[in-house]
Parts: C-alpha cells; sequence; structure tokens
C-alpha cells in the first residue's frame, strides 16, 4: 500500500462531499493549505 | 473530532482547510456532521479509494482503520505526515497549527 512521502507531491484525490459537492485537492492550489485527516470510525 | 471543531478558527486563520476522510457512507456522515455541527469538509469514502491512495493503514486485529493526518501546502506538497500506530495516535492540532504558521512564513517568504 503506497503512503504518501514528506516534501513530496501530495497525490490528487477527488471525492462528493456527504451532499454530493466534488471536493478535489486541486480545488485548495494556490489558495489554501489543506490538513487531510484519514478519521477512524464514528463510534 | 470535538479538538478540531474547537481549534478550526485557528486552522481557518492559518488558511489550513481541514478535511476529513473516512470508510462511512454519505448517509452515516450527514448524520454524524449535523449532530456535531461540524465545520469542516467531510468526504465519504466507503470504496476506500482515497484511503488506499493515501496508504491509511488498517490493523485488522484491532479490527479498525488507524488514524493518519497529512498536511498539504498551497502548493500541493506534503509538508507534515503522520501515520497513526494506535487508535490513539493522533497529533495535537498545536503541533499541526505550528506547522502551518513554518509553511505560511515560508510561502510569503517566496520560498
Amino acid at each position: 500500500m503506497s503512503r504518501v512521502s514528506l516534501n513530496q507531491a501530495a497525490p490528487d484525490l477527488s471525492l462528493p462531499d456527504f451532499s454530493g459537492n466534488t471536493v478535489s485537492l486541486s480545488d485548495f492550489l494556490g489558495r489554501k493549505n489543506v490538513l487531510l485527516v484519514f478519521n477512524r470510525t464514528f463510534a | 473530532m470535538a479538538q478540531l471543531r474547537q481549534d478550526y478558527p485557528q486552522f481557518v486563520a492559518r488558511d489550513i482547510e481541514v478535511v476529513v476522510v473516512g470508510p462511512e457512507d454519505a448517509h452515516a456522515f450527514a448524520a454524524y456532521w449535523q449532530k456535531e455541527s461540524l465545520p469542516f469538509i467531510g468526504l465519504p469514502d466507503p470504496k476506500a479509494s482515497v484511503l488506499k491512495l493515501y496508504g491509511q493503514e488498517v490493523n485488522l486485529f484491532k479490527l479498525g482503520r488507524m488514524p493518519a493526518q497529512v498536511l498539504i501546502d498551497k502548493a500541493a506538497v506534503a509538508r507534515f505526515v503522520h501515520y497513526g500506530h494506535s487508535m490513539s495516535d493522533i497529533p495535537k492540532n498545536e503541533e499541526i497549527l505550528a506547522l502551518g504558521d513554518e509553511i505560511n512564513a515560508r510561502t510569503n517568504a517566496g520560498a
């Protein structure tokens, strides 16, 4: 399984949010930093 | 997640958007976001496409996914990568916020 490496380009991702709006990492390029949080379960 | 919500304004102040990816479906995400009044982006990933792309570990013995955090700067470069070794192995927000300050200082300096 691949892992992201420090100081390397982060793989682009694109997923619909829970309202159906597609969110891509590239949406934030040049505008915002992004903290990606990979959650375990909500329980 | 409550801690992220509490500190969210500090992330916003540092131009950091918080994006939570999890294995639940859209219905579970929507219900949880509404219940907890979460202000950040939630991305359901029931097919685990992004979870696999970013290498989130699954601990089969403990029957769960290990938490992971990646801080990505405005040039889409990963500046902080943390893969948890246990369910509770999560970096403190203060650590990530301090890194946000460093990244912004570097960006503003044109480095």
